[in-house]
């Protein structure tokens, strides 16, 4: 665990990710100190192109965009990484306990996996987000978390089926330590940069999903979010009046959080992976030599 | 063939699970579910039109395992049942009409993203460190961590908006009339070329960044040493020795890929206004058309399992261990 947070902080990768995660993050939190409007009031004409009043412009209802964006990163935010969390506890739980249990435990675990694996995820969720009708935020965040835990199960139940095999794994076996402990104290410690690939994975996919539901029409019009930004302007028609800005803004917002996410992510595999870390043969000697593993 | 009768096996039991969620959902849901499935229907359904309705998804008066029974006896006849939008139009041809499209438009730019992802992988992780390998991987984070429905709105803003090279919309321009004249597939090919580039770049990043990866997990391999101990050249040990093997894993991998590409072809699809799948289930779910938003379900995991298995049978023969299992 502690390696890897030294590893993450001299990857330039992860640096650059998690400072753009942490300024979404400040922005979201101080969103009503960064703008002089409400979220859903209406504070100008329609569709304003963007000039010092309105820095992105107004949406055709007159809110105003910037304000809009701002309080929406809250909802991505709170969706992606409450989503995220369940997935990945649900996923990681499950693959633990079939990978480590074996038999008929894993029989069962696996074949569900396996057929939610073959289902099309998002038609699925489309199905059963038209079926609740206007799905708040927090349906979508709970729907995503129930239903897209598969992948986390194959990963998870794949790695501790190596790690099971260990010394350490067989020795706290012997001295008869009870199953739920060895799972949670020696195995899972070493899945950590699995379930951390898996946890910023599924909030790339919840974040992204969530906006794409919102965008087919299936979130709460109500609700202030990039998904919901998205489908109000594709419902003006925003690019074909030439009201570019009231479509571009949720989406470079989606794309910066996309991105960061994802820098973070590939860090991690770098990381915990050393064969894919990359940088010139010098440096990558210079690592192992700090790391001890280099020593001749 | 044991192999392969298990895993038929499996996709059966995979589309009765799918078919399941179609026959629960209503029936779940706050509400008289006759009234959730039908209610958005207009006048023209007439008396007979509902109880035919009724009996095609097992809205009848018996035990609830018989309606199911009932439910899916009319899929696996393949009868989905009825538009409420454009009744009478049963689902089955709306589907059928619109997954031609699809199905080129998806066909074409998966199988093109698979061989330059799959190619841009195999070089990245050849000159791994390189400026050239950087340029890969950030380019295949970036269309992998940005939603389908950005990248798209971006494409169609730039070119068909902003630049004008494309047109917005549609399939063909809306006053041809379809014909196998040079006209017609002229214009299919114009409108069609922005959507199947968008998915393009929309896939591409997956495929390279797997097998990146993959091969540079492979490239510490004994063998590979082996190969260029042997003093094989540079180019042979990355074609025949890492590639060939680093492949496996992201054939399997394409078969559950094939899922989200499912998924991201039909917000494509919604955003250039093309007549496939995707824009045939945007409508639906503007007008609450619930039979063909189950429809689309169903045919959508039925593609996948056939995608599976036609994974599954290359897996057998790609590999000669699976021929005995």
């Amino acid at each position: 665990m502690k390696q890897l947070l030294v590893g993450l902080s001299k990857n330039k990768k992860a640096v650059i990710g998690l400072s753009i995660l942490v300024i979404i993050l400040l922005v979201a939190i101080f969103a009503p100190l960064l703008t002089p409007y409400g979220a859903s009031a209406r504070v100008g004409r329609p569709h304003q192109p963007p000039s010092w009043e309105h820095w992105f412009g107004t949406t055709r209802i007159g809110r105003d965009v910037w304000t809009q964006m701002i309080y929406g990163a809250r909802t991505s935010l709170a969706v992606g990484f409450g989503a995220g969390l369940m997935i990945t506890v649900i996923g990681t739980v499950l693959g633990i306990i079939a990978g480590y249990m074996r038999g008929k435990v894993d029989e069962v675990i696996n074949f569900f996996t396996n057929m939610i694996l073959v289902i099309p995820n998002l038609p699925l969720l489309l199905v059963l987000a038209a079926f609740i009708g206007q799905a708040s935020p927090l349906v979508i965040a709970l729907i995503l978390g129930f239903t897209s835990w598969a992948w986390g199960v194959r990963v998870t139940r794949a790695q501790t089926l190596s790690v099971r095999e260990k010394d350490f794994v067989k020795s706290a076996e012997m001295l008869g330590e009870p199953k739920w402990r060895i799972m949670t104290f020696e195995i899972f410690p070493n899945l950590i940069s699995i379930v951390g690939i898996n946890f910023i994975g599924s909030v790339i996919f919840a974040v992204i999903t969530e906006a794409t539901l919102e965008f087919l029409g299936l979130g709460d019009p109500n609700a202030v979010s990039w998904g919901i930004m998205l489908y109000n302007a594709q419902n003006a028609s925003a690019l074909t009046v030439g009201a570019w800005w009231d479509m571009l803004a949720p989406c470079f917002a989606l794309a910066l959080l996309g991105l960061s996410l994802a820098l973070i992510n590939f860090a991690i595999d770098e990381v915990a992976n050393p064969r894919l870390r990359t940088g010139s043969r010098l440096n990558r000697w210079k690592m192992l030599v700090r790391t001890g593993e280099g020593r001749i | 063939m044991a192999f392969l009768l298990r895993r038929l096996a499996f996709y059966l039991a995979a589309f009765i699970a799918a078919a399941t969620v179609n026959f629960f959902l209503p029936r779940v849901m706050p509400g008289d579910p006759i009234q959730i499935m039908f209610g958005s229907a207009n006048a023209n359904l007439t008396v007979e039109n509902l109880n035919a309705l009724r009996l095609t998804f097992g809205f009848i008066d018996a035990p609830i395992w018989q309606q199911y029974l009932t439910y899916l006896q009319s899929i696996f006849t393949g009868d989905l049942g009825r538009s409420i939008r454009y009744f009478p139009a049963p689902v089955s041809e709306i589907l059928g009409r619109a997954t031609i499209w699809t199905v080129g438009l998806v066909g074409i730019a998966t199988i093109l993203a698979f061989i330059v992802g799959t190619g841009l992988g195999i070089f990245a992780a050849w000159k791994r460190g390189t400026r050239a390998d950087t340029a890969i991987s950030l380019l295949a984070i970036f269309t992998t961590a940005v939603p389908a429905v950005v990248i798209s709105l971006l494409a169609l803003f730039i070119f068909a908006y902003q630049l004008r090279w494309f047109p917005s919309g549609y399939a063909y321009n809306p006053l041809l009339d379809p014909a196998l004249s040079w006209t017609y597939i002229s214009s299919v090919i114009y409108h069609g070329t922005l959507p199947m580039v968008t998915m393009f770049i929309v896939l591409l990043g997956g495929f390279a960044i797997t097998m990146r990866n993959n091969m540079i997990n492979l490239l510490g391999e004994d063998y590979i040493v082996m190969g260029r101990a042997k003093g094989l050249s540079e180019n042979r040990v990355m074609f025949w020795y890492a590639a060939r093997n680093a492949l496996l894993p992201t054939v399997s991998n394409l078969a559950i890929a094939l899922g989200t590409v499912v998924g991201g072809s039909l917000i494509t699809e919604v955003v250039f206004n093309y007549p496939g799948l995707g824009n045939v289930l945007y409508q639906a779910i503007l007008a609450r058309d619930y039979p063909v938003i189950q429809g689309q379900l169903l045919i959508m995991t039925a593609a996948m399992l056939i995608a599976n298995f036609l994974v599954d049978v290359s897996y057998v023969l790609l590999d000669p261990r699976l021929k005995k299992a």
